[in-house]
């Protein structure tokens, strides 16, 4: 099942929550997961994944992934996608934009165009690839591109709460906050079939 | 005298002018010292400010440079290719797109540092001079990032350095770039500022050096030799090339390896050379100011002192007598006009006195003659043009007895009357002075003893006509003394007392006027020799005692005898009494000759006594009654030949008591106590009153001979005798006449109740023998 246009934070919980939900192989357990800040302050709009041999097993590239340009920003700033997702950057202003991206996880540049460029991009490796515009530099987005189906974001509270197959995971936690090249958190989490509860903390730059 | 004059009116202005140039050259000097000081205090603190100017130029110079290379850098940094490079990782495309990138901007190296700061790749071509930059970079990094901007050290090279964020587009990195600290911020530096400026670096391990500086390599290393002693931060003073200099040493990097300083430099006499152009400018208004000034005082003192030195010299005038020429200066307004308007009324007021000075010393009051001063200079005159001349002296008989009686108005008056008929006859050229009291000179001019004898009795005749005071006729009558030039003195003041001489000699004849001659005067040759004889006359026992005797009219019979002096002259035989008495009295010798006649007299009393003569008259003169220890020295004389005064008796002539009446009542009383009678002699000759006659203890009255002798032909001589005897009588006086020459003078006498007579028709005076037979003839004859 494809989640058609994960627009907003709600609506693509709310993808994820049913993608979590709809293999129901094995007994999902609700994971709850809180992110704070060193001061621990909730922290909203953190991206959670869990990964694990079998989360990536599961895994399946997703369709129709949009990053626009609109009114000289990236929408959204902030997209997760699994590995192999193909992603298309639909120009919706009226000058010309040049996305690139030198990050590891995804080098690759459309050079000025307008429009849809034909060719979608595919995001083949996990790790996180900031988007940039070399003819407006304050554009800026981030994909992160997780290698397993169970993934989220927090709410207001900095929580993200979802159902999860009970196993082994190492639970990653990242934000846009956080240092150019960091890393996403990483920390175990065991999910029984009961759930589980974790707390993530991030240094992020506030 | 004129140089003399000159200094001395110059020494007073210029003490005044110099006084207030010194004043105002300590003023201006002390003032010139004070800016001075100010100015070099000012000028350095000037500099100093420069100085610190100067440090935030540099360092803005400094940022700007960094800011204008970092944008530069900025453009690099967020270059598209440069992204792209450092984005593949592949060290030699980065390296070689920094190299190509900082050459674009003129970087010397290029290097890029990850987002922790740490160094990733440098680039500096193929300088290997620039290998240590990895670690300076390494070092800075930190400031570089905070500030932007450092300069360091690489190498033996300063380096200014930029380091710019790297974008794609999130920060992923830093591109550094080092520009070499060249000599463009120390030249802009000076340009704008006007200070030099010398880049040292100093290695930790190793000796200073200059990087760069815009002085010449000497002066630099001078500049860096004079702040190597000090490490403080202000500004030191240093002599470069031997010129004062003001250093500042700036900061411009510090790093472990190495430190730069800027040593800043400002010229002090630079600093200091506006303020001398002022200082010189000031000096030369001081200058003029002080010559003005000096003008201005010596012209003003001057002015002071020009009027003043004129006063000077006029005050020189006037000390000299010289009163006619008039004070300068006098219409000037202000106190030297005053000072000159005091002087003129000085001169004025000096001038009117010695006139009224020289009127009062050479002129008499009283009858506007001439006085003695001025008589004895006209005299003077007269002797020394050489032609011969007479001098008049005359003394005004009884002037004395005018003023008692009529009172001294009147005696003046007298004398002006006195003087107005001498004016009356004498001629033209001739001179009439008053000497003092009642004498009155005249000069003949050009006159001999002819010429002086007509004016002698020219005089007298003015005199004859008495002088009506008050309606009261004055009789004038004058003693005349004449004595000549050259005949009679060589010289004016013996010449004048040569006439006074013959004067008191014609007053004691009572003869109008009398010539000088050698035997009237008591100080001549031969009145000296004339005294000594007299001396010798006493020691020798030349004087004869002579009597003259009196009787008693009534009965004839011998009552007395007046005592008499004759001189028994060994060469000249009998000399007569007129020849040596007069010149006693004047000397003084009289005195002598009276206490000789009263011891002669004294010793014979007994004596005469024995013959009859029961009183002896001795004449005492005007000297005797003014000698105060008269009675005492006829004390003595009594006592030593025991004999009484009561049986002596002495007559004072009416003249020698009126002489000084005081003294003459007070010896005449001491005489009276002791027993002595006496009696007036010459009566109705004098003045006296007879108020003073009845205060006077007299006992006798002795008419004078003239009344008595006249007394047969002129009825009014008669009467005097008769009335005086009368008076007399009244007053319980005895009266002797004298005089009586016939024996119808003495029946007249006895009829007019006369007590005694004396005269030739008795007997002429005798000597002691003579005398004694003619009382024992007398006797033979009565018997």
């Amino acid at each position: 099942m494809l989640i058609q246009r994960p627009l907003t934070r709600r609506t693509a919980a709310a993808a994820l929550g049913a993608a979590a939900w709809l293999p129901a192989v094995r007994a999902a357990g609700a994971v709850e997961v809180r992110v704070t800040d060193d001061a621990e302050r909730a922290l909203s709009g953190a991206v959670v994944f869990l990964e694990s041999a079998e989360a990536r097993a599961q895994v399946k590239p997703l369709a129709g992934v949009e990053i626009a340009q609109e009114q000289r920003r990236f929408v959204p700033e902030v997209s997760i996608v699994t590995v192999g997702s193909a992603v298309s950057f639909p120009n919706r202003d009226v000058v010309r934009h040049h996305v690139y991206s030198f990050s590891p996880a995804k080098r690759f540049e459309i050079k000025l165009y307008v429009g849809t460029p034909a060719q979608p991009v595919v995001f083949d490796q996990p790790g996180i690839a900031v988007l940039g515009c070399n003819i407006h530099d304050q554009m800026a987005a981030w994909v992160v591109i997780v290698d397993t189906p169970w993934y989220g974001r927090t709410d207001e509270q900095g929580r993200w709460s979802g159902a999860v197959p009970a196993g082994r995971y190492r639970l990653r936690a990242w934000h846009p906050a956080l240092a150019v090249g960091a890393t996403p958190s990483d920390q175990a989490l065991v999910v029984d079939p009961t759930g589980a509860r974790a707390a993530v903390k991030l240094a992020v730059a506030r | 005298m004129k140089p003399l004059r000159v200094f001395g009116r110059w020494r007073l202005s210029t003490r005044m002018a110099a006084a207030s140039l010194l004043l105002l050259l300590a003023l201006q000097l002390s003032s010139l010292a004070a800016i001075r000081g100010s100015i070099e205090a000012n000028a350095r603190a000037q500099l100093s400010e420069r100085l610190a100017v100067g440090e935030r130029i540099w360092q803005r110079l400094l940022e700007q440079r960094a800011a204008k290379l970092g944008q530069g850098a900025s453009l690099l940094a967020a270059d598209y290719g440069l992204r792209s490079a450092i984005g593949s990782d592949d060290e030699d495309t980065i390296v070689s797109a920094l190299d190509n990138h900082g050459a674009r901007i003129g970087a010397a190296l290029t290097a890029l540092l990850d987002t922790k700061l740490l160094v990733r790749a440098v680039a500096h071509g193929d300088d290997t001079t620039l290998r240590p930059a990895t670690i300076v970079l390494g070092s800075i990094a930190e400031q570089l990032a905070k500030d932007g901007s450092a300069v360091a050290m690489v190498g033996a090279r300063a380096f200014q350095f930029v380091m710019v964020p790297v974008r794609a587009p999130l920060v992923v990195g830093w591109v550094a770039m080092g520009f070499e600290l060249d000599r463009g911020p120390i030249d802009e530096l000076q340009a704008v500022a006007g200070l030099h400026g010398t880049l040292v670096a100093q290695p930790r391990d190793g000796a200073a050096r200059v990087l760069h500086s815009s002085f010449e390599p000497a002066l630099a290393q001078a500049a860096l030799d004079g702040t190597a002693t000090t490490d403080h931060g202000g500004a030191v003073e240093a002599t470069l090339d031997a010129m004062p200099w003001l250093l500042r040493p700036v900061a411009v990097s510090q790093t472990p390896r190495a430190r730069v300083q800027l040593l800043l430099a400002g010229s002090i006499d630079d600093a200091v050379a506006p303020y001398r152009a002022l200082q010189w400018t000031l000096l030369l208004v001081t200058l003029v100011g002080l010559a003005l000034f000096a003008a201005g005082s010596v012209w003003t003192a001057r002015r002071v002192t020009q009027p003043l030195s004129a006063l000077v010299r006029a005050s020189v005038r006037l000390g000299r007598g010289d009163y006619d020429a008039p004070i300068a200066h006098i219409r000037e307004r202000g106190e030297v006009g005053e000072l000159a308007r005091a002087f003129d009324h000085m001169r004025l007021n000096i001038a009117a006195q010695q006139q009224e000075i020289r009127h009062l010393a050479y002129r008499d009051r009283l009858t506007g003659l001439p006085n003695r001063v001025r008589f004895r200079d006209t005299v003077i005159g007269a002797i020394g043009r050489g032609q011969p001349l007479a001098v008049i002296m005359l003394d005004l008989d009884r002037f004395k007895h005018v003023n008692d009686v009529l009172g001294y108005a009147s005696g003046d008056r007298l004398l002006q009357g006195v003087a107005e008929r001498l004016r009356g006859v004498v001629r033209e050229g001739d001179t009439i002075a008053r000497l003092g009291g009642d004498e009155f000179a005249l000069l003949l001019d050009n006159a001999d003893a002819e010429r002086a004898q007509a004016m002698a009795v020219r005089i007298a005749a003015a005199f004859e006509m008495p002088l009506q005071l008050d309606d009261q006729p004055v009789d004038l009558s004058a003693g005349l003394g004449i004595a000549l030039w050259p005949q009679h003195s060589a010289d004016a003041d013996t010449l004048l007392s040569r006439a006074e001489v013959a004067m008191y000699a014609a007053k004691r004849r009572t003869a109008g006027a009398q010539f000088y001659d050698a035997s009237l005067d008591s100080a001549s040759a031969q009145n000296l020799s004339l005294l000594s004889e007299l001396r010798e006359a006493v020691e020798q026992g030349q004087f004869r005692l002579y009597l003259q005797p009196k009787v008693r009219v009534a009965d004839g019979t011998l009552c007395g005898a007046e005592a008499l002096v004759r001189w028994q002259h060994p060469q000249r035989g009998l000399v007569p009494p007129l020849e040596f008495i007069p010149f006693a009295e004047q000397t003084g010798f009289i005195r002598q000759l009276t206490l000789w006649m009263f011891a002669e007299v004294a010793r014979r009393q007994s004596a005469l006594v024995a013959l009859g003569v029961a009183r002896v008259s001795i004449n005492l003169s005007t000297r005797d009654l003014l000698d105060v220890e008269l009675p005492e020295k006829l004390d003595a004389l009594l006592a030593q030949h025991r004999a009484s005064a009561q049986r002596l008796c002495l007559e004072i002539t009416e003249s020698a008591i009126m002489d000084d009446p005081e003294r003459a009542e007070a010896t005449l009383q001491r005489l009276a106590q002791r027993g002595f009678k006496l009696s007036i002699d010459d009566f109705g000759t004098g003045y006296s009153s007879l108020a003073y006659l009845k205060r006077l203890p007299v006992h006798e009255l002795k008419i004078d001979k003239s009344f008595v002798m006249a007394m047969e032909r002129d009825d009014s001589d008669a009467k005097i005798v008769r009335s005086t005897t009368d008076l007399a009588h009244g007053l319980g006086l005895s009266v002797v006449a004298e005089g009586v020459e016939n024996a119808s003078i003495l029946q007249r006498l006895n009829a007019l109740g006369c007590d005694e007579a004396q005269g030739y028709h008795l007997s002429k005076p005798l000597d002691v023998a003579a005398f004694e037979a003619w009382v024992a003839k007398r006797e033979l004859a009565t018997a």
